[in-house]
């Protein structure tokens, strides 16, 4: 089949890839064949997987073949929301027979009807499909879905978008049907939900600091309930991400503006806190005091797997470390250059090649994104060449009792009982 | 009395039974009694004066040498010779690239370097990077202050507050000011010790009423955090004084001090670090803003001839008012609820400026001098004390200030409440000067409906409420005050008559704490043992 994909989010680069590579003739308007932003050029298997079929010729750019595709893939980012109207006009008037739009764009709830109003016939339909991938896991999520959730009225729209994602359900996946309406909230409504837990264990892991209890275990003592299982229940320093800051942004002005409810604006706002404990840990361990210390930063990406830093923790805490005074040298597997378009010329602040490099001289370490790398550090190494064996771990990595024994003064979320049994960190703290 | 006196008397006296309606009839009066300059309009048209008077007035001027007096002011001459000093308030917003050099030193390079700090400390908490004790970013900002310390930035703050920019509406400002510790108290049981900051404002710092209410702040501080003095001294106070040592010593951190200078006087501050409330409301930019309007008056009021010299003129009428028609109180009234607090600080300003009865030579005045002053926002007051100034038997002058624009780009209803202000205003103002004139059926009435008029009353208008209109509008009586003061031959400089109530309470805050009542008039004694003898009974 040929079909146009626009955008530049992921799930549009990762629909590129994969509908080319299962055979599709992929026509894209302009620019390159590849992504340049460099989190998505690192998004695991997409970057070979353009590049074959562009190779292949199954990944086209030409404006004018752009329009003529019978199905067309919209992947774009919020903003351009007025952009895909006069799109969708645009390729409503050089088609005539049937077309199919296919909607994976973060407009808001309505937007399909609006799209859908500017098309001729009955054969020209626009159906959504919930944009669900995961950054660092999106190429394996599209062609093996859990489900496949279809927003449409038309039993021919949704035959026609199950035949074109027939290799990747093979009949054999859960098939939901809503209308475009719905399955444009559905997202937002998931997202919602994964911040609420997230949100809550922050919480909690904060509250058992306070009451000196091991979150550990109290979170597997949760999971034993089946009601709420294992997923999420992780504490750490904060979620981020654009795209899922986007859709909690969009469900908390739905909510503000429908409901006055201030629900996920208490969690947006609680979560900036959140992002800030590792450097309110080190505030208070240094007495308020923090110019001219050396601090080594392990992970900035808002998680582990991808090179994207919008709206992650690393970047609130290294603004505040900055502020302070503080010099700060940060390493990261993936978001180097990331970081590094986002302090150009910054003073006191440098990334490090490697992670024990970030940590020379270093009067403490804060740990910030979980990268597989940072799991069994050589403790000893790490001691010798730090000026104060002190790590903030903002994401749970380590058992307590071990680094303490390699000599560490060990700060973590939820677990302090266990290394600063009578600590006064975060005693005082009021939500 | 002097010759321009004289004619004044005699021309008091030639007017003493002409209506303000009849004034009003003369051909061409509001065009002839109406002046611009610098974001606001003056209309004199409802003064009770003709052209002759208004140019005895202006021989007034000439005959006092006010322009050699505006010169001695704005160069920094000893215009305060009890406390020996300049007041020179207006260098406090004279811009960047200018000067003036006093005894070798620049002052407005001074005044700039204070300008920069304030805004690193208005950035760094704007950006949430002024972090409490535990790190959370600070949110709260309580101004501790008294008198000059606290009524400008109060006034302003409360004036210019829709003047927010985005980055300052994470930081709400409070102000607390009374000796007993009413307002603090209240605030502290709503505040988060962590996120709470405070703004130790006193130019002496040695103002009672503040250094108790610091006190407090800092006693709260530390039995919430269990954290030492000097710790939460440096992350949770600035100190803004002329006295950075005596800060210094009481535990400020030198690095969180805006300093200003004893030629400031503190109810002419708000311009200097004093301002640091306003600048955390509107921005570094509204700030600045600010400035530039008093600055674009002062510069007014130093170039532009006698005829249309705001502030000379506003003086002059006032001089008309209380020296020649024997008015003695002046109801300050905005018609607009955002200058709520500019009675109480032009009270301050006026009263504690010209309540004086010593001329600089030290002889007793001939003459009245300042008036009692007080308002109230005008519709309010309508239907408080109007009631008085239509059919009461004291002489009251007004001045009724009010934007013409307002609410712009807001709902139709709110632009039709700022009509409903302006059409009240305007009534008010006409009503007073001409009584039942102003009805067509007024010979019908009976006596309790009928109404003299004859109140004279000045409208200031201004094009709209911003930071540079509100800047010209107290530079402009800051200077009216000046122009008075130079004509009364006193000092408005100073307020020795604060001082020696300050030095009794010394007295009898140890008589109270040692339970003794001895050495007293019958009076003080006689309530300190009441009081004593309630305070046991309990």
């Amino acid at each position: 089949m040929k079909i146009t994909v626009w955008g530049q989010e992921l799930s549009a680069w990762v629909a590129r890839a994969q509908l080319a590579s299962y055979g599709n003739t992929v026509y894209l308007a302009t620019g390159e064949t590849e992504p340049v932003v460099s989190q998505l050029r690192s998004e695991p298997g997409l970057l070979s997987a353009l590049q074959l079929a562009q190779f292949n010729e199954r990944l086209i750019v030409d404006e004018q073949l752009a329009l003529t595709a019978e199905v067309h893939w919209f992947s774009m980012s919020p903003d351009d929301a007025d952009y895909a109207l006069e799109l969708v006009k645009t390729i409503a008037q050089t088609i005539s027979g049937p077309l199919l739009i296919v909607n994976q764009s973060n407009f808001g709830v309505g937007m399909c009807d609006l799209m859908q109003a500017q098309l001729g016939s009955e054969l020209q339909q626009v159906v959504y499909l919930p944009d669900l991938l995961q950054a660092g896991q999106a190429m394996q999520q599209f062609v093996t879905p859990e489900a496949l959730l279809i927003g449409t009225d038309s039993s021919t729209a949704k035959a026609s978008l199950l035949a074109l994602l027939r290799p990747f359900h093979l009949g054999q996946r859960t098939i939901q049907q809503m209308t475009c309406r719905e399955a444009e909230f559905v997202k937002y409504a998931i997202t919602g939900l994964l911040a609420l837990r997230l949100g809550y264990i922050n919480e909690m892991a904060g509250l058992c600091d306070q009451l000196n209890l091991d979150m550990d275990a109290i979170r597997r003592g949760m999971s034993t309930d089946k009601r709420i299982g294992t997923h999420y229940l992780q504490p750490g320093c904060g979620f981020g991400g654009l795209q899922f800051t986007q859709y909690l942004q969009g469900l908390a002005e739905l909510l503000t503006g429908r409901r006055g409810s201030v629900l996920i604006d208490t969690v947006l706002a609680q979560n900036e806190v959140n992002k800030e404990w590792p450097f309110r840990t080190l505030w208070q361990h240094y007495n308020c005091e923090l110019e001219n210390r050396r601090i080594a930063i392990w992970g900035a990406a808002f998680k582990a797997g991808v090179a994207d830093i919008d709206n992650a923790p690393a970047l609130r805490v290294i603004d505040a470390l900055l502020a302070q005074g503080a010099e700060v040298c940060v390493h990261d597997p993936e978001a180097m250059q990331a970081l590094a378009e986002r302090y150009p010329k910054t003073q006191k602040f440098s990334l490090a090649t490697s992670a024990y490099d970030a940590c020379k001289q270093a009067d403490a370490l804060l740990l910030l994104t979980d990268w597989p790398e940072y799991g069994s550090p050589d403790f000893p190494r790490l001691k010798r060449s730090m000026q104060q064996a002190l790590i903030i771990d903002g994401r749970n990595l380590y058992d307590p009792h071990r680094v303490q024994q390699e000599g560490f003064v060990y700060y973590t979320r939820g677990r302090n009982c266990l290394s600063h049994p009578a600590s006064l960190s975060e005693q005082t703290e009021t939500a | 009395m002097s010759p321009a006196w004289n004619k004044l008397l005699a021309s008091a006296d030639r007017l003493r039974g002409v209506h303000l309606r009849d004034l009003l009839r003369t051909k061409d009066r509001f065009e002839s009694l109406s002046f611009s300059a610098a974001h606001l309009m003056l209309d004199l048209s409802r003064q009770r004066v003709d052209s002759q008077v208004f140019n005895e007035l202006i021989a007034l001027a000439e005959e006092r040498d006010l322009r050699a007096a505006i010169k001695s002011l704005l160069n920094g001459q000893i215009v305060n010779p009890t406390e020996n000093r300049p007041a020179l308030h207006s260098a406090l917003r004279m811009p960047q690239e200018s000067s003036l050099v006093i005894e070798g030193v620049d002052l407005v390079s001074g005044v700039h370097e204070t300008l920069a700090q304030m805004e690193k400390f208005v950035e760094k908490i704007h950006a949430g990077q002024w972090r409490g004790y535990t790190g959370r970013a600070i949110s709260q900002v309580v101004n501790i202050g008294v008198g000059g310390s606290d009524l400008g930035p109060l006034m302003t703050c409360e004036a210019l507050n829709e003047f927010r920019p985005p980055e300052a509406e994470g930081v709400d400002i409070h102000f607390v000011s009374s000796m007993d510790g009413s307002q603090l108290s209240n605030l502290l049981l709503e505040l988060n010790p962590e996120t709470t900051h405070f703004v130790l404002s006193s130019k002496s710092f040695g103002t009672l009423d503040t250094l108790a209410n610091a006190s407090t702040a800092i006693d709260w501080l530390m039995e919430r955090s269990g954290l030492s003095r000097k710790q939460l001294l440096r992350q949770h106070f600035i100190g803004v004084t002329s006295a950075p040592d005596k800060a210094i010593s009481w535990g400020i951190s030198e690095h969180n001090i805006l300093r200003f200078w004893d030629w400031t006087g503190g109810r002419y501050s708000l311009w200097s670090g004093i301002g640091l409330p306003i600048a955390l409301t509107t921005g570094m930019q509204g700030f600045k803003e600010l400035l530039a309007g008093a600055n674009a008056m002062d510069r007014h009021f130093a170039e532009a001839p006698y005829e249309q010299n705001l502030p000379v003129l506003l003086a002059l009428l006032g001089i008309w008012n209380i020296n020649f028609q024997d008015i003695h109180a002046h109801a300050i009234l905005p018609y607009d609820g955002r200058l709520a607090h500019l009675p109480a600080y032009l009270e301050q300003l006026e009263m504690e400026s010209n309540g004086k009865s010593v001329k600089l030579d030290g002889e007793l005045v001939q003459t009245r001098t300042c008036p009692i002053l007080w308002g109230e926002i005008g519709p309010n007051a309508q239907h408080a004390f109007y009631q008085l100034l239509h059919q009461g038997t004291e002489r009251v002058m007004s001045d009724f200030i009010v934007p013409a624009r307002r609410y712009e780009g807001r709902s139709t209803g709110l632009i039709e409440q700022h009509q409903l202000a302006l059409a009240n205003c305007l009534a008010q103002a006409r009503v007073l000067a001409l009584g039942d004139a102003a009805l067509s059926d007024a010979e019908q009435r009976p006596a309790w409906q009928r109404y003299a008029g004859n109140q004279p009353s000045s409208v200031i208008l201004l094009e709209t409420l911003t930071p540079a209109s509100l800047g010209s509008l107290i530079a402009m009586y800051e200077h009216k005050v000046y122009i008075q003061a130079v004509i009364w031959g006193i000092n408005p400089f100073d307020q020795w008559g604060v001082e020696l109530g300050k030095k009794v309470a010394n007295d009898l805050i140890d008589s109270l704490r040692q339970q003794s009542c001895e050495g007293y008039d019958q009076a003080t004694s006689g309530l300190l043992a009441r009081i004593q003898k309630l305070q046991q009974e309990n």
